[in-house]
Order: structure tokens, then sequence, then C-alpha cells
């Protein structure tokens, strides 16, 4: 497999394997949640390698998850004490963890080379290496079987649970009321996203991952309807960023992620901004018809009554 | 280390002052954010001064010939854009149906990719005086001048003016929003000023603790006052107070330990801070709460049982 190959086909995995869950994140209000699970997974990430040495060890990537859970449940008991405001509950537990993780990075435990700047931002190019040789057949980076691994593992989990999932999202209290254990379902969910922000960490950074996981499914939901709709949109739009940050990426000389962040960004305000144009027309032929239909009426009939 | 070797050294008097002043101004800004139930948008307009940043930097090189690093056009450039962001968050949740927390995620990753890339843009650039840009990240409170002290404490100290002038408009549209519209207050001019005051106190926090863990800075302080005090000028002197001491303390012990960045060190501080608050403090915290509670359990137990009392 040639390196652009590598490259494209590894941005694809990675915006895939992220923008699926973040359709049900973006449905269940907990995007910000997500930023501090992106944030917090770093010190699990640090410990993480310096126990394995290895970014793609399974072991480093269930661990760090685990950490991100931290702010979930943090999260969730802060809010429960019923002696804080508003959002700030989701703002407290996720600074801390992750200025625990700049530091253990700036103390260098172990000569751990984690650059600050890759911790936020990733770099595609270079999570292409190293290839995996099958019989002496270069079959692509070896990373992009990770990733391949983690959207396989989100699919299957919302497939398994689609149900449960569209239920405890749209009415919490009726699935509550049937007997489904949503607070389970919600925090095996935030585990799954948690693990998919620290797989996708190498390639894209902590801070921009959630671009991969938010913005598709909110430019989706602009335009859909129906949760099946949403979800294919959310895909075709998350492939479509691929590319466009790959490519912006490459004229620039700057790094996919970053590309990949802003296209989405201006993806949504396109989309957003059609969608309230169409709406305007919409609306408009329809004010022309009821004035249509108005006119036509007082002059063919006379009102009832007189 | 003893506090007069401390404060005998220049840089270090820089650090201690410079961020205990960022830590009023964001403490009693961030009550405000805190008592409208609105702290993480904090978070997105850390995120999103940085493209205002880099703007500023290649602005100073390129159009006035200057030092790209200089603390003014870094405040101007980063509180442009940290208020365009503020401002597309809201505009976003009330234009369309994408809700609010989703709106933040979206403007904060867009306006913090763009950074990205123009931080890279500049790495790649031959501009002068690029080295040490990316310490807005995170922050680096050595990097602290007599000039970049005394830019923090006028543009801090005009936020805090701000605040003090507009004090009652602030209050009443926090507390009760209908009520400060029926009286005539301009909703959008009183949102605006409020969010700009807040912006300005995060962005002069950039050149020593970075922009990502500015929101420690304007969310904890708050939440710890919250737990000690039942009134607004209470909350805003207390978080004010809580925010300076833990932003002093921080610097204090992250120089006293060597190598250790100083924003992440005050940042635990703060939260260590808000931890004891929320676990002992005397009227509404966790333990007082479970005290009360067993108290009122055995009391409810006495007066039932025949006998009053043991079982």
């Amino acid at each position: 497999m040639s390196y652009v190959t590598g490259v494209v086909l590894l941005a694809c995995i990675t915006a895939l394997a992220c923008a699926l869950p973040g359709v049900f994140v973006v449905l269940r209000k907990s995007s910000m949640i997500v930023d501090g699970i992106a944030h917090a997974v770093l010190p699990g990430i640090i410990v993480g390698y310096w126990l394995t040495h290895d970014l793609d060890s399974p072991v480093l990537i269930l661990g760090a998850a685990l950490a991100g859970l931290l702010v979930v449940l943090g999260n969730e008991w802060l809010s429960d004490t019923g002696l804080l405001a508003g959002d700030a509950p989701q703002g407290l537990i996720f600074p801390a963890l992750f200025a625990g993780g700049v530091i253990l990075v700036s103390m260098d435990l172990q000569h751990v080379h984690l650059d600050t700047n890759a911790v936020l931002v990733g770099d595609l190019n270079l999570a292409v290496f190293p290839a995996l040789i099958v019989n002496g057949v270069n079959i692509g980076p070896q990373y992009l079987y990770t990733m391949l691994a983690v959207l396989v593992a989100n699919a299957a989990f919302i497939a398994v649970f689609y149900r449960r999932l569209k239920l405890t999202t749209f009415d919490r209290q009726f699935a509550e009321v049937l007997g489904l254990r949503a607070r389970l379902l919600n925090t095996a969910f935030m585990f799954l996203v948690s693990m998919t922000v620290v797989a996708a960490f190498k390639a894209v950074g902590a801070i921009l991952v959630i671009s991969l996981l938010v913005v598709p499914a909110a430019t989706a939901q602009l335009i859909s309807n129906r949760l099946s709709t949403m979800i294919v949109l959310t895909c075709v739009f998350a492939v479509a960023g691929a590319f466009a940050g790959f490519w912006i990426a490459y004229v620039l000389n700057t790094g996919t992620s970053a590309a990949m962040a802003v296209f989405y960004g201006i993806l949504f305000v396109a989309v957003a901004a059609l969608g309230k144009l169409a709406t305007r027309i919409r609306r408009k032929r329809h004010a022309e018809a009821a004035r249509a239909v108005a006119r036509g009426r007082s002059e063919a009939a006379p009102v009832a009554g007189e | 280390m003893d506090p007069f070797d401390f404060f005998g050294n220049h840089i270090f008097r820089m650090v201690f002052f410079g961020t205990t002043v960022i830590g009023v101004a964001a403490g009693a800004l961030g009550a405000f954010a805190y008592l409208r139930r609105q702290s993480l948008i904090s978070d997105v307009i850390g995120h999103a001064a940085l493209p205002g940043a880099m703007l500023a930097f290649i602005a100073a090189v390129v159009v006035f010939g200057v030092d790209g690093r200089s603390m003014l056009l870094l405040v101007v450039g980063a509180v442009i854009t940290g208020t365009l962001a503020a401002m597309f968050a809201n505009a976003v949740s009330a234009r369309t149906k994408i809700a609010i927390d989703t709106a933040m995620a979206i403007s904060l990753t867009t306006f913090f990719g763009l950074g990205m890339l123009l931080l890279r843009i500049i790495a790649n650039s031959p501009f002068p005086g690029k080295g040490g840009i990316q310490d807005y990240l995170f922050g680096n409170a050595a990097s602290i001048t007599r000039a970049d002290l005394t830019t923090s404490i006028v543009v801090g100290a005009f936020a805090l003016l701000l605040m003090i002038v507009f004090w009652k408009e602030f209050t009443l549209r926090t507390f009760d929003p209908v009520l400060s519209t029926m009286l005539g207050f301009k909703a959008r001019v009183i949102d605006t000023l409020m969010f700009t005051t807040i912006v300005i106190a995060i962005v002069i926090g950039v050149k020593a603790v970075g922009f990502v863990l500015m929101v420690a800075f304007i969310v904890t302080p708050p939440a710890a006052a919250r737990q000690w005090t039942n009134t607004q000028p209470g909350m805003v002197m207390l978080s004010a107070a809580f925010g300076g001491l833990g932003s002093g303390l921080g610097a204090y012990l992250s120089i006293s330990m060597g190598n250790v960045p100083t924003g992440p060190v005050i940042c635990l501080v703060l939260f260590a801070i808000f931890l004891v608050s929320l676990l002992a403090s005397p009227n509404r915290s966790i333990v007082v709460t479970a005290m009360s509670r067993v108290r009122a359990r055995k009391a409810l137990l006495r007066e039932f049982t025949p006998g009053g009392g043991t079982q």
C-alpha cells in the first residue's frame, strides 16, 4: 500500500470510527462531556505509555479509557450532590486530570517522548508508520487496523443495543419505567466513546478528536428528522471531511487533523446556512400559496353567514 | 524555598504577582459565568483565543513590524476570536435545533483547529520571534515580563472596573433576565459586555497558564466559593480571593519544586480548594449534610420509639 493511500484510508477509518458514536453523543447532549474525556485521557495515556511503551497497546487503550470514564462518573457524582449549579460539574474534574497529565509530560518520566503539541493535535502523517507486513506484502499501516477494530467495536455495540440506545436517548424516563438500566447503558456507551478517543488520539490528538466525534453528527442533525437518516448522513460527512482535510493539509503543508476540524466547522456553517435559506424559501412559497387560496376563496364563494 | 529568596528574585516575583492578578480577575468574573450556569463557555473561549493570538502574531510581524509576542496585540486578537466563538455557540443554539453543549463543542474545536493550522503555518514560516509561540498552549509563567505584568494588571483592572460599573445590570440579568428586559435594559448589550469581561479575564492568562487550562481558573473558584456564601457580593469576592490565593500558592509551589510548569500546578491547587469546600464547608457540604442527616434520623428514631431512645 502506498504512503498516500495509507494516510487517506487512515483518515477515513478514524473519522468513521469517531463519527458513529458521535451521533448518540450529540443526541444525548453529552458533547461537552466528550470534551472533558478527551482532556482527561492524557494522564491515562502517559501512565499507560510509561508501562507499555506502545501507543497501540490494547492495555494502554483500555487503561486510558478508564481515566476518561472518571470524568463521566465524577460528573454524575458532582451533579448528584446537588451542591453545584449549571454545567460547572463538567468543568471541574477534567482540568485537574489534564493538569496532572501535563505535569507528567514535563517531568519526562522514563523519557516518554510525547511532544505536547502532538498530544493536542496528533499527527496522521506519522501515525501510518510502521506498516503491517504479512507474508512480505505491505497491507497498510498497523495503526489502520487498530482503528478498524475500534470502528467494528463501535458499529457492533450500536447494532446490538440500537433499540435501547434509541429509547434511552429520546425518552429516558420511559426507558427507565420499562426497566431498562439507562445509567448502566450510558456508562458502557461512554466507556466506548472514551476508548475511541484514546485510540484516535495518536492520529488526531486530544482536542481535535472532539471535532471528529461531534461535528459530522451535528451537521447531519441539522437536516434529518429520522435517526437512520442522521446516521447515514453522519458517515457521509465524516468521510468527505477526511478527504477534504487531507487535501487542505497537503496544499497548505499543515496537520491533517487540524485541517479536518476546520473543514468540518465550515461544512457545519454551510449546511446550517443552506438549511435556513431552504426554510425561508419554503415559508415564502407557503405564504404565497396561502394568499392565493385566500384570494380565490374570497372571489369565488361568499363567506358563510352572509 | 524560603520566602525571602523567593521574593528577592525578579522572575519569581513576576510569576507570583502575574498569576495572582490573573487568578483574582478570573475568579471574580467566573462567578458571573457560574451563576448564569454557563461555566463551560470559558472552555470554548480559552480554546478559541488561540487563532486570535496567532493572527495577532502574524499581524504584528507582517503589518506592524513589531515583536509578534507583544502582550497587548495578543490580548486584542484573542479577545476578538474568543468573543466571536462564544457568540457563535450562542447563535447556533438559538437559531438551529443544535443543543447548546454541542454548539459549544463545535465552536471550540473549529476555532482551535484553525489556531493549530495557523500555529503550524507560523512554525513553517521564516517569521522572526516565533520561538516559544507554542507556550501559548500550556503557558510558561517564567516568560512573564514586567511589561506583560503591567498589561495584565491594566487589562484585568479594566475588566473588573466594567464589572463594578455594571454590577446592578449584570446581577439583574443573571438572576432575573425577564425583569431586566422589562425594565428596559438591552439584553444583547449586557450579554456582550458580560461575556467580553469574561473573555478578557481568560485571555490575560494566556502567557502564564496557556489557553487549555484557563477553564479551571473560571470554573473552579466560584464552585468552591458557592459552598461558603449565599450572597452575590460574597460570592464574587470569595471567588476572587480563592482564585488569587490558589494562583499565588500554585506559583510558589511550582517554583519551589523546580522544573514543574506553573499553570497545571495552580490548576491542582484550585481543585484542592474546591474539594475541601465541597467536602467540609460549614453550611452546605457533603460532610455537613451527611452529619445533619444522621442527626435527624436519630432524632426521628427517638421520637418514635417508646421509652425515648435506645431500642
